[in-house]
C-alpha cells in the first residue's frame, strides 16, 4: 500500500467540489451517464436475446464511455460530501500503477491471480462463499463443508448470525469482538477440511470498519500478507469514512491487499442496461484508483428483482466485463447474483449461465454463490458452490459465442420466475450435517443440470 | 383550456417529471372553481404508475424521482385548498411518517426511494437520514406527533436495530404510539414478524399499500397482526 496516494485520495475527500445528495445523484451521476450512453452511440445496444457479445467496438465504446464517466463524476464521500476526483492523466496513471497479477495464501494453497483475456483458458479464482448469514452453532462445519470442495480457492463468507451467543449488531462492540471470532471459526474450518494456509477476504461479518480494526493485522486474526480486505461502497459512486478506515487500517497492520469491489444498480441512477454497462466500468476504475485495488470490480444489480441473473443484466455484464478486460490490465472481480435458493434447480441454472459469462468474458475472481439472494440465513450449502466452481473453471478457454449458445438456452428456464423465485431450503434440511453429504432430492438435482449442461457442450467432468 | 386538457396535461408533466408544468396547473386549477379530488386522484394513479414501472424495470431511478418530486410539487400548491375540501368531506389525513436507516448502517438508496413515494402518495415525511439511533428514531416520531415509524435495514448486523426501536417502545410503555414498518434487502417478513413490527413491504410501492392499510384501521399497534405487502 502506498501511503502517497491514500494521503493524495484523503486530501480529495477533504477538499473537492462540494455536492448535496440530490445534485450528485441527479445532476452529476445520471446526466453524466446519459451523456455518455448518447455521446459513444450505445443507446438501444442492448440485447437480451443474445446476452454475451463478441462486439469488440460495442466494449471498446463502453470502455471509453466508462473512462470519461469516471473522469467527471468521481466518488462522492458521504461524511464530507465532496467529490474524489482525478483528471483523465491522473486516472490512466493510477489504472497503469494497478497491479496484473498477484499472489494470496500459503504453502501449498498460494493462489495466482492474473488478469485474464476474453475467451481466455487461464484458470480463473472461485472464492466461496458470499457473507451470507449462517447460525453460529453449523458455523464450522458450513465453512470445512466449503473449504473441501476441490473447485474452491479461496474463502470470503459466511458470514456470523450471533457473536459468542449474542446479536452481531453493526458498529457496536459486538463486531468488534466478531472480526477475531470469525478469524478462529474459519481457521478451525479450513484446518478440519485440511486446506490450511488458504487465502480468505476479510471479513465477512462485519460490513463496518469495526470487524477488520478487531480481525486484522491482529495475534490469530486475518493476515495482511495473505488475505484480501474487501472494501464496497453504499450507493453508486459514492464511498464514505467507514471505506477510507478500511483503506487506512490496511495500511496500518502493513496490509498488501484490497478487493475493491462493489455493484452498480441496474434501475437506478444510471439508467437502463447501457448506462449501467458504463457506470459499472466508471465505477471499477475510480474503485481501483481510489483503493489501490489488487483486484477491482463493480458488477450490474438488478433493482427489479435484485441480482443478476436475468438477460438485461447478464448482457450488460458482458459487455462491461469485456470492456474492462479488452482495455486495462487490471485483475478483475465480479459476482453473479443468484436469486433462487438451495434445492432448486433454478439456482443451478442461475449458477452455469452466470459463472459461463464471467469465464468467457475475462474475469479472474468471483464470489459467490449469491444463494437466495443471500436473503435467509442458513439457506446455502456446498453443493451449488461446487457446481459454479465447477463451471466457471470448465468454461475458462471457451469463446464467447459458445458462451452465448449456452446462457440462451438456460436464461429462459428461470428469466420469468426471477422475482417468485424458490427460497429453497437451509443447510440442515439438504444435508447431513455429520457427513457433510448433500440429500439425495439435492443431489439428483445437480446430477440433472450437470448433464444439462453437459449435453450443451459445456466441457464438464 | 379544458377541464380534460388540463387533467391530461398533468399527467403528462409528472409522467415525464416537469415539476414547473405541474405547479402551474396546480395553481390553475386552485384558481379555477372545480374540485381538486379528482385531479389529485390522477396524480396519485400516475404516480403509482411510475412506482410499479420503476418496480418491474420499466422506468429508472432518476424518472421516477423526477415524477416524484413534479408531484410534490403540484401537492404543495394544491394542498391548502384540497384540505379545505376534505375537511368538508371528512377525509382523513393521512399521516406523518419518520423514516430513516438504523444504527450502524449507512446505505441510504432504498430508504430514499420509499420517502420519495410516501411522499409523493400524500404522507407527510420525516427524512432522518442514515445510522439513526433508536431513541433518535422515537424522539423524532414523538416531536413530529408521527403515525408511523419507518426503519430500513440493508445488512444483517443492522438489523436488530429496528427490533431494539419495538423493544423501546415496549419498555417505555409507548408501543401504542406509532405504527412500526420496516423493510431492506436481507429484512423478510417472517422477522418482521418475529420483532412484532406492524408493517413489512418489499418494495416502495408496497410500503405505501402496508401504510393506507395501517391507517385505514382501528387496531392499535401492539394488537395488529403484521401487515405486508409482497412486491407486485
Amino acid at each position: 500500500m502506498k501511503l502517497d496516494r491514500i494521503l493524495d485520495v484523503l486530501e480529495r475527500a477533504h477538499t473537492g467540489p462540494v455536492y448535496k445528495e440530490r445534485e450528485f445523484n441527479l445532476n452529476v451521476v445520471a446526466q453524466t451517464i446519459a451523456a455518455k450512453v448518447k455521446k459513444f452511440g450505445l443507446a438501444n445496444t442492448v440485447d437480451p436475446e443474445n446476452p454475451i457479445g463478441s462486439d469488440d467496438d460495442l466494449a471498446d465504446r463502453v470502455y471509453q464511455a466508462g473512462f470519461e464517466a469516471a473522469v467527471e463524476i468521481g466518488v462522492l464521500c458521504s461524511d464530507t460530501n465532496r467529490a474524489i476526483r482525478f483528471s483523465a492523466e491522473e486516472l490512466q496513471a493510477l489504472l497503469d500503477d494497478s497491479p496484473s497479477e498477484f499472489w494470496l495464501g500459503e504453502g501449498d494453497q498460494k493462489v495466482h491471480f492474473r488478469h485474464r483475456g476474453l475467451d481466455d483458458p487461464t484458470p480463473p479464482v472461485w472464492t466461496v462463499p458470499l457473507s451470507i448469514v449462517v447460525s453460529e452453532d453449523i458455523f464450522v462445519d458450513m465453512v470445512h463443508g466449503l473449504a473441501a470442495l476441490s473447485t474452491v480457492d479461496c474463502l470470503e463468507g459466511p458470514s456470523l448470525e450471533t457473536v459468542y451467543g449474542k446479536p452481531l449488531r453493526s458498529g457496536s462492540p459486538y463486531e468488534h469482538l466478531a472480526g477475531r471470532y470469525q478469524a478462529d471459526l474459519m481457521y478451525e474450518g479450513i484446518k478440519r477440511a485440511g486446506r490450511v494456509g488458504m487465502p480468505m477476504d476479510a471479513i465477512g461479518s462485519s460490513t463496518t470498519h469495526y470487524g477488520l480494526l478487531g480481525g486484522y493485522g491482529v495475534e490469530g486474526g486475518y493476515r495482511p500478507k495473505h488475505d484480501l480486505v474487501t472494501i464496497l461502497s453504499i450507493g453508486d459512486f459514492w464511498t464514505s469514512y467507514e471505506s477510507l478506515f478500511k483503506l487506512t487500517q490496511v495500511y496500518v497492520a502493513g496490509g498488501e491487499h484490497i478487493s475493491a469491489s462493489t455493484w452498480v444498480m441496474l434501475g437506478g441512477y444510471a439508467g437502463g442496461p447501457e448506462g449501467t454497462a458504463v457506470a459499472s466500468v466508471a465505477y471499477t476504475l475510480l474503485m481501483s484508483a481510489v483503493f489501490q485495488g489488487s483486484r477491482a470490480g463493480v458488477p450490474p444489480f438488478d433493482l427489479s428483482y435484485m441480482g443478476n441473473s436475468g438477460d438485461r443484466a447478464q448482457w450488460c455484464l458482458s459487455v462491461s466485463n469485456q470492456a474492462i478486460t479488452r482495455n486495462t490490465n487490471l485483475v478483475y472481480h465480479s459476482i453473479a447474483n443468484q436469486v433462487a435458493g438451495p434445492g432448486s434447480e433454478m439456482l443451478l441454472y442461475e449458477s452455469l449461465v452466470g459463472m459461463t459469462n464471467m469465464a468467457v468474458t475475462g474475469v479472474t475472481n468471483v464470489v459467490g454463490t449469491r444463494s437466495a439472494g443471500g436473503r435467509l440465513t442458513d439457506y446455502l450449502t456446498p453443493l451449488e458452490h461446487q457446481f459454479a466452481g465447477e463451471v466457471f473453471k470448465a468454461a475458462a478457454g471457451m469463446s464467447r459465442a459458445q458462451g452465448n449458445e449456452i446462457v440462451k438456452q438456460f436464461i429462459p428456464k428461470y428469466q420469468d420466475q426471477l422475482v417468485t423465485r424458490p427460497d429453497g431450503q437451509p443447510f440442515q434440511e439438504l444435508y447431513d450435517i455429520d457427513t457433510l453429504t448433500p440429500i439425495p432430492e439435492w443431489q439428483a438435482m445437480y446430477d440433472k443440470v450437470k448433464q444439462e449442461a453437459i449435453d450443451a457442450g459445456m466441457p464438464l467432468s | 383550456m379544458g377541464k380534460s386538457n388540463d387533467f391530461e396535461n398533468l399527467r403528462e408533466a409528472i409522467l415525464e417529471g416537469d415539476q414547473e408544468a405541474a405547479v402551474a396547473i396546480g395553481h390553475q386549477l386552485v384558481e379555477s372553481e372545480a374540485s381538486l379530488m379528482e385531479p389529485v386522484n390522477i396524480a396519485s394513479d400516475v404516480i403509482r404508475e411510475v412506482g410499479d414501472k420503476f418496480g418491474a424495470g420499466e422506468v429508472f431511478l432518476p424518472e421516477m424521482v423526477l415524477a416524484a418530486e413534479a408531484m410534490q410539487g403540484f401537492m404543495d400548491v394544491v394542498t391548502p385548498r384540497l384540505e379545505e375540501e376534505a375537511a368538508g368531506e371528512g377525509a382523513q389525513d393521512r399521516g406523518t411518517v419518520v423514516i430513516g436507516t438504523v444504527q450502524g448502517d449507512i446505505h441510504s438508496i432504498g430508504k430514499n426511494i420509499v420517502a420519495t413515494m410516501l411522499s409523493a402518495s400524500g404522507y407527510e415525511v420525516v427524512d432522518l437520514g442514515v445510522n439513526v439511533v433508536p431513541m433518535e428514531a422515537i424522539q423524532a416520531a414523538e416531536s413530529s406527533g408521527a403515525t408511523f415509524i419507518g426503519l430500513s435495514a440493508l445488512m444483517t448486523t443492522s438489523m436488530p436495530y429496528q427490533k431494539e426501536v419495538v423493544d423501546l417502545l415496549g419498555e417505555l410503555n409507548q408501543r401504542d404510539d406509532f405504527y412500526v414498518i420496516v423493510g431492506g434487502g436481507p429484512v423478510t417478513r417472517d422477522y418482521a414478524d418475529d420483532i412484532n413490527a406492524n408493517g413489512w413491504a418489499a418494495d416502495a410501492a408496497a410500503a405505501v399499500q402496508v401504510c393506507d392499510q395501517l391507517s385505514s384501521g382501528s387496531t392499535p399497534p401492539s394488537d395488529t397482526t403484521l401487515v405486508y405487502k409482497a412486491a407486485e
